[in-house]
């Protein structure tokens, strides 16, 4: 399981990167932490005709906080942000995610922007953007743009970045203070992708709930942001009905595919199932 | 004789393998690079049943690099056909050709074979071959196999029904009838694949100078590929090498002969250059053999107090597109019939084995062949009785058992018993797990409403066997024996040499062990040779646990007579009576005279100082090669004990504890035993919980890669407590007893039982492994909680 | 842009240079091209972990690695943990626990431990199996690695 033969660039700049990228009309591909795009091109299922590594591009490895946000560049290693002190202050549910990324090894490697660009639905992150609404920076001929999280992912494994587009930061709205929050993800196996997957957050005052947030991973092509089950919590607060209430509706929207691991029926319920345990450990944690 | 005191043999002695492995120095087929070599890769079918009208290897030929292209044409011209044989005239001998020959019969099947200067060149070069294929109908299990409306893959045997045989004893329809209760089910044990951590490879050197030709292979079983390899290419047996490196895992998975050892071999003869061939993971998974695909339908019959009446059974095995070589197809199901009735007393018995082909892999041997679904199917049966009964699991096997005065006990299918610890290993068992105390808690736990159960699974699995027992009747090479040869040079440093190819089971040490015992020198004293048929004695290689009693049961004859030469050459130095001479620690003394003794190095120099330093008469020299077949066999017995709790919500299922009592004779290596306990107990919990072959609708693999073909990681597999009893083989050298498959054979039945256990409330039986979350989620239905 | 390219990179403190195409995968250069092949190839597809180096110090898998991202690395294979031709304690500890048996998985199983060890230098048997579920292994069942791992984990905090 060789690679087939690509033309290789690894730009030292952005601006190069984009170039490159633009030159070869969408047959080049874009080699971050290379984590998922690796074992594509090892199969052969990828063939493109250019690579464009990233990885000598230094100034795309940050993090920073910035009106209320904390920006990634997407070069950013998810062994960096698994350890980032900031992270683990204002981005508290960012930090559990990235320990289900995976393996340490393999974080090692992989980065936010990649992960995110890749867009596989069962993956981890895409699920914390689309829970907490962030939103990311994309470079392409013509500049700039910023994509939210809700208009980013169309199906798997496919963003609406143009093929000249490079992803190049993420954006993360800092976590209001004492939220409670929870990845609860169910997997064949430690550090597989997620057959179904949670991500919640509250802000509590008492029993009221001033904020919910619900995303899922695994449970269709794309991260589902599980509005209406917020909106039972918002409306009901947090008690157990609530709950119950919320993990039901979670079930009624999502609309799972089946695959050998799990069946669609089987994925919606542990829709449910998770969204309650998630909520659970996200408003024990709260403060409020 | 001089007394033989044990010191290594039953010591935790660490092993002599470790320093190389652990420094990256190990010596795997993929590791070595002869001058000149040239890299392979095969065109595999993406087809599951096709003709194959054409191919067209131009444009492969023609990229740089490229040395040569070969189609199953060219193999058939440079071999002879590989056809299985059996003695059993309902087993039918079908060909498997190393590359296709017009037709391709299941997925991942090799076509061509490109060798080129790299791997990287080589798998550039089969993309640019072109075939045309010509589907067929895909048959895509055993009952459209056995529809007569159905194509028959094999046009030579007229049906895909390969494999018939049965075993019977006494009259069990009658003695069913008449049965205070029948319980019956059926059992469906799915497809699964060993996934050794090393991929199967093999490395073909043909030198033209000495016509000979080496073949370095990652396999278990060196003598048998030599023996059979010879005969195939048509070559004198002593110009052919086999060397089993270094190999990363086989459980049988490598115990074949493989269609790319036979194909790398002829390419590297014509092209008169090394050719290396290493299987990368999708190939392992499309082609290596899998294993244990089965139905069972059974039927127990017992009396009112769980005595058994009878068992009768039909045991269907969906064995692939092909029969292996040399096992035969029959290898999987007809241990399944051999082996059911367990180790419980069985006044009646009728055990039918179907083989049946279809268009996947073939099937082959896996940790177990044949017991890990018989041991699911009776052990599943002896719970529904007792369930049904009112009456204990435990109790109703301790009633069931072949008891002390019962050995030796011969079972339906002709097995002979010898004394074993059937119900010593339960007893334990139930005092380790504090089976009571554990009741207890399962019961306050289903108050609490969570869904804890335990699983018992005792077995009795054949291990070192002889040749009055052949693993496959009619294979052209005999299994029954195991040689060594140990060998003294002058500074009285030992080296030993076997036929036997250690996987990752410790060989070089606990054989070291052994002779070490025997002539008296400390353990670095002696270097163990084996896997190369260049230098072994003849035998054929590791499998069917078999290697300490057969190469150990050499090592002690060889090892005796050395010993005996030493005893003579000793009293000769030492002007004593040999009669009169203990050995301990490297020396040679005479009995209560510790200051009149000799060191093992002034022995062995005096043997090769010529015949003035010997007892008249006496040959110099200090070696000897002895062979041993115990002719029969042996026993090796266990009970499994797990607990497990099956979460209410999201149906997964989690180990809590698992006990293991074991019984493999006299151990050599305690914590070699233990290694192997752990590692057939983690793949048996795997079997039960997480791996599956699946192949969809059109033959193509679905589980093609290790995200899909889960196999489990540090978190999937509790910690054990394994116990050890034991009980001498009454017939082996040595008494041991061969062990190392246990794991996989108790494993799945204790954990598929401890699931019911944990579901009787529901009523849920188990009778299909994996127990995945989907599956259990699909039986447990709208009881699951959170259900809507 | 080139079919060929040069790649620099210093292992085990040894600087080597070689020439390769960029599709070369960091493992097989590890092992064609430095002749260094305790690193094994299990997969290719990121799931076994017997290709684990340590990369800068950190663990990661080289088989989906090209080499060419090594250019201007510093890698530690297994060839490179012992210490004045003795075992490393954490290779001491393996072989007393019997924490191998084929040793295919060894090399990468070992690195990782010690990424393990390096992050999380007094791991809990818990902790220690998520860490070492990084890589899978057919022979051992895991308990002489977790034993072997947890016996070590003092000894190596205790030198830092």
């Amino acid at each position: 399981m060789k690679p087939p033969k690509f033309e290789y660039h690894a730009p030292k700049t952005l601006e190069e990167a984009v170039a490159a990228l633009g030159r070869y009309g969408g047959d080049a591909k874009v080699l971050a932490g290379g984590q998922s795009l690796m074992p594509l091109l090892n199969f052969r299922l990828a063939r493109p005709a250019a690579l464009i590594d990233l990885n000598r591009i230094t100034s795309l490895a940050y993090i920073r906080e910035q009106d209320g946000q904390v920006r990634f560049g997407a070069m950013t290693r998810q062994r960096t942000i698994e350890f980032s002190p900031v992270v683990a202050q204002r981005l508290p549910l960012l930090k559990e995610a990235t320990r289900w990324v995976g393996h340490l090894p393999i974080r090692t490697r992989g980065t936010i922007g990649g992960s995110i660009a890749h867009a596989d639905p069962s993956a981890e992150y895409p699920a914390v953007l689309a829970a907490l609404e962030g939103e990311v920076v994309a470079r392409g001929a013509k500049g700039d743009r910023v994509i939210r999280a809700n208009d980013l992912f169309q199906t798997y494994l496919t963003t609406n970045l143009a093929s000249d587009e490079i992803l190049t930061e993420v954006r993360l709205p800092a976590m209001p203070a004492g939220a409670g929050y929870a990845l609860e993800e169910f997997a064949r196996r430690h550090g597989d992708f997620a057959i179904v997957g949670i991500a919640a957050v509250v802000v509590r005052e008492g029993q009221r709930c001033t904020l919910a947030r619900l995303a899922t991973a695994g449970a269709g092509p794309v991260p589902v942001r599980l509005r209406a089950a917020e909106q039972i919590l918002e409306a009901q607060g947090l008690g157990e009905a609530a709950i119950e209430a919320a993990a039901r509706k979670a079930t009624e929207l999502v609309e799972p595919d089946a695959d050998i691991h799990a069946s669609a029926d089987y994925r919606r319920h542990l829709t449910g199932v998770l969204t309650k345990r998630a909520l659970v450990r996200a408003i024990g944690v709260a403060r409020g | 004789m001089g007394v033989n005191l044990p010191r290594l043999v039953g010591a935790r002695v660490v092993r002599r393998e470790d320093p190389r492995l652990l420094t990256g120095q190990g010596s795997y087929v993929d590791d070595h690079r002869p001058a000149r070599m040239l890299y392979a890769a095969f065109l595999r079918s993406p087809h599951a049943h096709a003709h194959i009208a054409r191919i067209d290897t131009s444009a492969a030929l023609a990229l740089p690099g490229v040395a040569a292209v070969l189609l199953g044409e060219d193999i058939a011209r440079a071999a002879k056909p590989v056809r299985a044989e059996s003695k059993t005239p309902s087993v039918k001998t079908t060909s498997f050709p190393p590359l296709a020959l017009g037709m391709v019969r299941h997925v991942g099947e090799a076509v061509a074979m490109v060798a080129a200067e790299s791997r990287y060149l080589a798998e550039d070069a089969v993309e640019r071959i072109v075939v045309d294929y010509e589907p067929l109908p895909v048959v895509r299990n055993t009952d459209e196999a056995l529809d007569p409306a159905s194509p028959v893959l094999h046009e030579e045997a007229g049906t895909n029904l390969l494999v018939a045989r049965e075993f019977a004893r006494g009259d069990v329809d009658t003695a069913l009838a008449g049965a205070a209760l029948v319980v019956r089910e059926r059992f469906r044990f799915h497809r699964h694949t060993p996934v050794c951590m090393e991929n199967r490879g093999c490395l073909a050197d043909y030198a033209t100078g000495t016509q000979t030709l080496t073949l370095r292979s990652s396999a278990q079983c060196p003598g048998l590929v030599r023996d059979i390899l010879t005969d195939l290419l048509g070559m004198p047996e002593h110009q052919v090498r086999v060397v089993a490196t270094d190999v990363g895992g086989g459980f049988g998975a490598k115990a074949s002969l493989y269609p790319e050892e036979i194909a790398t071999s002829v390419m590297a003869r014509r092209l008169g250059r090394p050719v290396k061939w290493i299987g990368d993971r999708r190939e392992d998974l499309l082609s290596t053999t899998h294993a244990w695909d089965e139905t069972v339908e059974a039927e127990l019959g017992v009396s009112r107090d769980g005595t058994i009446v009878g068992l009768r059974a039909q045991v269907t095995a969906d064995i692939g597109a092909y029969s292996i070589y040399p096992w035969t197809a029959a290898i999987e199901p007809v241990q399944t019939i051999s082996f059911l009735p367990g180790p419980y007393r069985m006044p009646t018995y009728r055990g039918r084995a179907r083989g049946v082909a279809t268009n996947k892999a073939p099937l082959g041997p896996y940790r177990g062949v044949g017991r890990p679904p018989a041991v699911f199917v009776i052990e599943g049966l002896m719970d529904r009785a007792a369930r049904r009964l009112g009456i204990d699991p435990t109790e109703i096997r301790l009633r069931n058992f072949i008891r002390d005065e019962d050995f030796p006990y011969k079972s339906p299918s002709g097995i002979v018993w010898d004394k074993s610890s059937f119900t010593g290993s339960l007893v334990r068992a139930r005092e380790a797990l504090d089976y009571e105390a554990t009741r207890e808690a399962q019961a306050r736990a289903r108050t609490a409403g969570r869904w804890l159960g335990i699983g018992v699974a005792s077995y009795v699995e054949l291990t070192g066997i002889g040749s009055a027992i052949p693993v496959s009747p009619g294979m052209p090479v005999s299994t029954g024996t195991e040689a060594a040869t140990i060998r003294f040079d002058p500074a009285g440093k030992v080296t030993a040499v076997f036929g036997v190819a250690s996987h990752g089971q410790g060989l070089e040490t606990t054989l070291a062990q052994i002779v070490a015992d025997e002539v008296g020198v400390p353990i670095e004293d002696v270097r163990v040779l084996h896997g190369d048929t260049e230098v072994s004695p003849y035998g054929t290689g590791t499998y069917a646990s078999r290697s300490l009693v057969l190469a150990g049961g050499a090592a002690i004859l060889a090892g005796r007579a050395i010993r005996e030469k030493m005893l003579l050459i000793a009293g000769h130095l030492l002007e004593a009576d040999p009669a009169d001479i203990t050995v301990a620690d490297g020396r040679y003394a005479v009995r209560g005279m510790p200051d009149r003794s000799v060191a093992v190095r002034q022995i062995s120099r005096a043997a090769y100082s010529g015949v003035r330093q010997l007892p008249k008469g006496l040959e110099p020299g200090l070696e000897a090669t002895k062979f041993y077949d115990p002719y029969y066999g042996t026993a090796s017995n266990a009970t499994h004990m797990a607990v497990v709790e099956v979460d209410r919500a999201t149906c997964e299922v989690k180990t809590l504890r698992y006990v293991v009592v074991e019984d493999c004779g006299r151990m050599v290596n305690p914590l070699i035993v233990d290694g192997q306990v752990h590692g057939g107990v983690a793949q048996g919990i795997g079997a039960a919980l997480l791996e599956e072959i699946v192949y969809d609708d059109h033959g193509q693999l679905l589980s093609g890669t290790l995200m899909d073909y889960v196999v489990p990681s540090a978190c999937e597999i509790p910690p054990m407590e394994v116990h050890h009893l034991e009980t001498p083989s009454p017939v082996t050298l040595g008494g041991f007893r061969g062990m190392g498959e246990g794991g996989t054979i108790g494993a799945p039945a204790a954990i598929a039982n401890a699931i019911a256990d944990a579901l009787a409330p529901l009523g849920i039986e188990m009778a299909e492994l994996p127990v995945s979350p989907e599956r259990l989620f699909r039986l447990i239905g709208t009881r699951a909680e959170g259900k809507a | 842009m080139a079919d060929i390219v040069t790649v620099r990179m210093t292992v085990n403190g040894v600087v080597h240079e070689g020439r390769c195409e960029p599709r070369k995968l960091l493992v097989d250069f590890i092992r064609e091209d430095l002749g260094l092949t305790g690193t094994h190839v299990g997969c290719e597809h990121g799931i076994c972990g017997a290709c684990t180096i340590m990369f800068n110090g950190e663990a990661a898998r080289s088989c989906i690695m090209l080499a060419v991202q090594a250019d201007g690395a510093e890698l530690v294979t297994v060839e490179g943990l012992m210490r004045d031709g003795k075992l490393h304690p954490l290779q001491e500890a393996f072989r007393d626990h019997h924490g191998l048996q084929c040793g295919f998985c060894t090399p990468g199983m070992l690195m990782t431990a010690l990424d393990l060890l390096r992050t999380n230098p007094s791991p809990s048997e818990r902790e220690i199996r998520e860490g070492i579920s990084a890589v899978l292994c057919r022979c051992t069942g895991y308990q002489g690695i977790v034993n072997a791992v947890r016996a070590a984990a003092p000894i190596l905090a205790s030198e830092r």
